[in-house]
């Protein structure tokens, strides 16, 4: 067979900028590059010498679609450097925080972006003209996201309510139920979602990944949990770069996370929902098995499902949060500086979200390490498509090159979030 | 009111008032405040091109405000009717972050969710910097703007009363 290469300048449908190259010779895949061009934006070093109560609005700028991630994994570190303990329903706020982000991401990334991939569709609003009901299921879905964002973060995009100890104001009992009622209508939203992607036509793939999510004790995880993998990790999230590290790799501004000891790993929908299944209530197990979605799902395609599921789960947490939900005396605990390391752990809607600071005595940033999910996936998207593609080669270059970016978008990579990491060395004569 | 205790037509300016010319959208918005009747709703956005869906859901008249990149002479205002036609190509640059104006606009089209009157008033940019006011020529522009929009304010409230 000749050599073919593939090149996809501008990957459309994924949030940022990378580019893809797949490098065939004589019949099989020689090369793969997902390359992430983005400019660099130094976030970290922007957060060196600011104070403490800066991080929470410096970090939401890093991402426009998961920025409550960017949010809840720093006030988590910051207060536990600071050693914060907060009341229960500060604690069941940000947990309904969470799933307002969820709902949002998952429901733009499943119909507008994802679902295109499998009718063969250029677009999500190619895709509208024949499937009008299922995007603006997904539209309304999106709102309500919104909608309990703006509630809890005081605006959906970069929110400003979040503070260190707490929020600067919180809801009452009275202004989430509008919210409750819009969620009520999104839980059969979100229901019809997940049957109409469960009729999808799935690509055969079936990968040995390595897993990696949070666990908690008793919740499917948002905010808290050990580290764990379905190689048997089961590590504090204080411990993550002694089993993590990040590389720096030629043709990418982001940088590649590996485990130390066995490499690529994959975070996200498909590693919580195979890690963290028996914490799902029974009726969203049943609704899986319904939809036959297996326990443990190893076809990248399939991430749909688990978002999709996911995204039911969000809605119904959601409503037991409000239900169950009594406003705190105060909306916050006020945070005392002191010098100390602080580490969190949470799961944006693509995976883990890993946020370290040293603080100095006064409160000051002395250095800060923030590891997005798609930086983490990098390793596992190229192992992707060259699997992918290995079993694609009979394909056209058409019908091979969206088969890649299909194999891409299955991770809802966050670019823009992952290329805030290179190093820049000046080096002067 | 015309008779009604609802806002008949929506005005929506566009952008970011943080970065240089950007901002022109939301400038040339707070400016038609008490100078457009009283069933002309104001608005300002800059975040989410999709949440437009939801604020025009009920508007029969729609006029959108916003900058664009320049493509010749900065501080022209060009009217697109939207109704007819889609943001034409050198005004809707394609992004790779999830969807702009062009797609959502187009989105709502395929829908049936567009209105059946919607004209955007585009201004050709100079700067886009962070933390930048307008730009002098862009600036220049505002007045302009604003009495193209007070001038066709009568067209969006006919088209409105048409469809009632």
């Amino acid at each position: 067979m000749a050599n073919r290469t593939i090149r996809v300048d501008y990957i459309a449908r994924v949030e940022g900028e990378s580019s893809l190259e797949l490098h065939i010779r004589n019949g099989a895949v020689d090369a793969v590059r997902l390359s992430i061009f983005e400019p660099p934006r130094f976030f970290e070093a922007l957060l060196r010498g600011r104070g403490f109560e800066e991080v929470l609005d410096i970090v939401a700028r890093i991402c426009g679609i998961c920025p409550i991630a960017y949010q809840m994994s720093g006030v988590h570190a910051i207060e536990d450097a600071l050693g914060i303990e907060v009341d229960p329903p500060i604690r069941a706020l940000r947990r309904l925080f969470y799933c307002g982000e969820w709902i949002q991401s998952h429901s733009l990334h499943i119909a507008m972006l994802h679902a295109p991939d499998f009718f063969g569709y250029p677009d999500a609003i190619a895709m509208a003209r024949d499937h009008g009901p299922a995007v603006e299921r997904a539209l309304a879905l999106k709102k309500t996201g919104n909608e309990l964002i703006r509630l809890l973060g005081g605006r959906e995009i970069h929110p400003i309510n979040a503070r260190i100890g707490g929020f600067y104001r919180v809801p009452s009992r009275a202004e989430l139920a509008p919210v409750a009622e819009a969620l009520k209508h999104a839980h059969h939203q979100a229901i019809d979602t997940l049957r109409w992607a469960a009729g999808f036509p799935f690509p055969g793939c079936v990968r040995d990944y390595e897993f990696v999510a949070l666990r908690h004790p008793d919740e499917y995880p948002m905010n808290e949990g050990r580290i764990v993998s379905s190689a048997g990790l089961d590590i504090a999230v204080a411990d993550y770069e002694t089993e993590f590290i990040e590389r720096q790799v030629p043709h990418s501004t982001a940088l590649h996370s590996a485990m130390k000891q066995r490499g690529a790993y994959l975070v996200g929908p498909m590693a919580r929902y195979a890690l963290n299944r028996d914490r799902l209530p029974a009726e969203i197990r049943a609704l899986a098995d319904d939809v036959g979605l297996e326990p443990v799902c190893r076809n990248p395609f399939r991430s749909i499902l688990v978002r999709a599921l996911e995204v039911v789960y969000a809605c119904d947490e959601a409503l037991r949060l409000i239900g169950a939900y009594e406003p705190p005396e105060g909306p916050f605990v006020r945070p005392e500086p002191r010098a100390a390391v602080g580490y969190a752990c949470t799961e944006a809607p693509r995976g883990i979200l890993y946020h370290r600071y040293r603080l100095d005595h006064d409160g000051t940033i002395l250095d800060a390490s923030l590891v997005p999910p798609t930086a983490q996936n990098q390793g596992v998207i190229e192992e992707d498509l060259r699997e992918v593609a290995d079993g694609a080669l009979a394909l056209k270059d058409d019908a091979l090159q969206a088969r890649c970016e299909q194999s891409i978008r299955n991770h809802d990579p966050c670019i823009s979030c992952a290329a805030h990491f290179l190093k820049l060395q000046v080096h002067r004569a | 009111m015309r008779g009604s205790d609802r806002p008949l037509v929506l005005v929506v300016g566009i952008g970011n008032p943080d970065r240089g010319d950007d901002g022109v959208g939301p400038v040339i918005v707070r400016r038609l405040k008490g100078r457009v009747p009283a069933d002309v709703r104001i608005l300002e956005c800059s975040g989410d091109a999709l949440t437009l869906l939801d604020e025009w859901e009920g508007f029969a008249s729609v006029i959108l405000v916003d900058a664009v990149a320049p493509i010749g002479r900065p501080g022209r205002v060009h009217r697109v009717d939207l109704a007819k036609n889609p943001l034409p190509l050198a005004f809707s640059p394609r992004s790779t972050h999830a969807l702009g104006l062009a797609e959502a606009i187009e989105l709502a089209r395929c829908l049936g969710r567009l209105p059946r009157f919607i004209a955007a008033y585009l201004v050709e940019g100079e700067q886009f910097e962070t933390g930048a006011s307008l730009s002098p020529v862009v600036a220049n522009a505002v007045d302009d703007g604003v009495a193209a929009i007070i001038t066709d304010i009568p067209a969006a409230w006919e088209a409105w009363r048409d469809h009632a």
